[in-house]
């Protein structure tokens, strides 16, 4: 292995058509088996960072390597196969299919049937609800349920790293602790996270690295916990008081 | 991938017996259907009623190949009507023209049709929605204007005569009999074809491209080579039904051959029955064939059914936007005790599951 980590995005420079650049000059690095966990206000550019990294969009600068290999300029399905998956902000279950075609729509790029059959072992024991619900249509399901079974559905690949986008936007809190959890137990069994998100106190209590996305670049950085006890740091970037993620809408 | 012991373990909801008897009464319903189409002739209905028979198996036919793509893709053609037509035509020309024999000519119009959908679907798949349309109806009338026009080959509007497969010592009751189980095989090669679609992993990817193409692609899926040959596996199959039609009725003619109300109808009818189940089209056009027919008996030719199809076309969009057969069931699965349940983690689970977590990371969460 080339490098100490996973994932790699250095010097990024990237935005939408003619618009004014929206990352500038942004470098993250993702080691394995930890919780990465940036945070930033509404519009700030976090989930512009993770369509950066899963070739959504292509940066106008900078590079992007994934466990040594330089991926800079390739396309999601390269990605995908590259070892990044993507949990799109928003809920992105398909609702009139079952949870089980939902989570095996996750192995589609993957070819060899043993292969899938093992991951479906794996995945069905990290989150039980699976193989519980096997035969339900997604769309029955709770909102916290269908994040689970996006989750699944993007470890069926056996990704190196896995990007999660605002995955407790709309959820109670009752949920959201679910959720999270289920992000531990993700990297409690050896995969990496990138996680954004706008509930960040709560977000940062589960991470392992903390960064703070702000104007474009990487702010601060360090291991989460010293983010949360940074006084400072919490009136500034961490708001008093949560704000409201329900209503925001999902761009493009 | 769908597995099956996976599927027979977890009953996901209701209650076992329910989910039996619900299944029970949706395989009588299929197998008594069944019945009832096969032995239809043997009541002596008589040679009118028999061509009526036909007729609604042809549309059953062409309805059914249309929902390859229609119901898969949720891509609506309006212009299928040029792949029956194209298929009809084709199997009369190469009878008349180079002498193959009838069978042979129907498989081999409905492979030539097929070869001809590949750059029509590369170039129409392209776009969704409303462009996707209004191209297919652009397909069916450039068609008609070239079997109108080129009357050295195709007859032009004089139309074309297609020599009957059967020899005149068949006569027409003993016809219409023929052809009316030759399209009841049709159908059911049809059937099981779609059925086996659906429950591959060709069929899972392209479910997803229905529900969303951006995020289907975002998984992997090839869209648009899943899109193209389900496009082209549904002109095969549509062409398939024009052919025998053509052999059947033994007459072409472009206005009929290439008309935006025949592909309409195969709109509707799948919409009426329901374009994501496997028998929806089929009932579909018993229903508008059916009626379409009853008008024509009633009324002569006049445009009156055409008012009344399009007044049904309105309240099926209205109220039953997802088709007859998935309203029924539906109103079935209400039946199913728990069918809307959901499974919630108690208190007690969750804090067994946090106890895990915080022993295995020293408290990181
Ligand atoms: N598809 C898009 N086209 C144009 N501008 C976009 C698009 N998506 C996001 N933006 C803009 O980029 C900025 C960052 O958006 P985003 O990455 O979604 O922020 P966040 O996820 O932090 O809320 C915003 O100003 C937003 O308006
Ligand atoms: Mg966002």
């Amino acid at each position: 292995m080339a490098s100490d980590y996973l994932l790699e995005l250095t010097d990024i420079e990237a935005g939408y058509g003619r618009a004014a650049l929206v990352l500038r000059g942004l470098t993250v690095q993702v080691p394995p088996a930890q919780i990465v966990c940036l945070v930033g206000p509404n519009g700030a550019g976090k989930s512009t960072v993770l369509k950066v990294a899963s070739g959504m969009l292509v940066p106008r600068s900078g590079r992007i390597v994934v466990d040594g290999a330089d991926v800079t300029g390739k396309g999601p399905q390269q990605l995908l196969r590259a070892g990044l998956s993507h949990v799109l902000q928003g809920h992105s279950v398909f609702k009139e299919m079952t949870v089980g075609e939902n989570v095996n729509l996750g192995a589609f790029s993957v070819r060899d049937p043993r292969h899938v059959a093992e991951r479906l072992d794996f995945v069905k024991s990290l989150f039980p609800l699976v193989a519980d619900r096997w035969d339900a249509l997604a769309g029955a399901l709770s909102g916290g349920q269908q994040k689970q079974v996006e989750f699944a559905r993007s470890l069926m690949v056996d990704p190196k790293v896995v990007l999660l986008d605002e995955p407790s936007m709309g959820l109670d809190p009752k949920a959201t602790a679910i959720i999270f959890e289920q992000v531990v137990r993700m990297r409690d069994a050896g995969t990496a996270v990138l996680l954004v998100e706008q509930n960040a106190r709560r977000a940062l209590e589960s991470a392992d690295v903390g960064l703070v996305l702000d104007l474009g670049r990487v702010h601060i950085s360090g291991p989460a916990r010293q983010l949360l006890d940074d006084p400072k740091l919490g009136e500034l970037y961490l708001g008093g008081r949560p704000r409201t993620s329900a209503t925001e809408r999902q761009p493009s | 991938m769908r597995n099956a012991s996976d599927t027979a373990t977890t009953s996901a909801s209701g209650s076992p017996t329910v989910v039996r008897v619900i299944r029970g009464v949706q395989v009588l319903a299929v197998v008594a259907a069944a019945i009832g189409v096969l032995v239809f002739p043997q009541t002596g209905p008589g040679p009118f009623i028999m061509s009526v028979g036909v007729v609604i198996l042809s549309y059953a036919c062409m309805a059914t190949g249309w929902n390859f793509v229609g119901g898969f893709t949720g891509y609506i053609s309006l212009g299928h009507a040029a792949f029956t037509g194209l298929g009809g035509y084709l199997v009369g020309l190469l009878i008349l023209r180079a002498d193959v024999p009838s069978w042979i000519a129907l498989v081999l119009a409905a492979v030539i049709v097929a070869v001809l959908s590949i750059p029509i679907g590369f170039a129409s798949l392209r776009v969704r929605g409303a462009s996707f349309v209004i191209m297919s109806l652009a397909l069916v009338l450039i068609m008609l204007l070239i079997f109108q026009s080129w009357s050295d080959v195709t007859g032009g509007s004089n139309g074309l005569r297609v020599p009957r497969p059967f020899g005149p010592e068949v006569l027409r009751p003993e016809q219409h009999e023929r052809f009316y189980y030759l399209h009841v095989l049709l159908l059911v090669i049809m059937l099981v074809a779609w059925w086996a679609i659906d429950r591959s992993r060709f069929g899972a990817g392209l479910k997803a491209i229905r529900e969303d193409e951006d995020k289907a692609q975002s998984l992997g899926i090839p869209t648009f080579g899943y899109k193209l040959s389900v496009y082209v596996i549904s002109a095969f199959f549509t062409a398939l039904a024009g052919g025998l039609y053509a052999l059947w009725f033994g007459f072409l003619d472009p206005i009929f051959q290439f008309s935006i109300l025949t592909g309409s109808y195969m709109v509707l009818m799948s919409l009426l029955g329901g374009i994501r189940s496997l028998f929806g089209p089929a009932l579909g056009a018993a229903i508008v064939g059916y009626a379409i027919e009853f008008f024509k008996a009633q009324y002569g030719d006049t445009q009156f059914h055409l008012v009344a199809l399009g007044l049904l076309l309105g309240l099926v969009v209205l109220f039953m936007p997802e088709g007859i057969l998935p309203s029924l069931g539906r109103l079935l699965d209400r039946l199913r005790p728990s069918a809307t349940s959901i499974r919630e983690e108690s208190a007690e689970e969750l804090a067994n599951k946090r106890a895990v977590l915080v022993g295995d990371n020293g408290g990181a969460s």
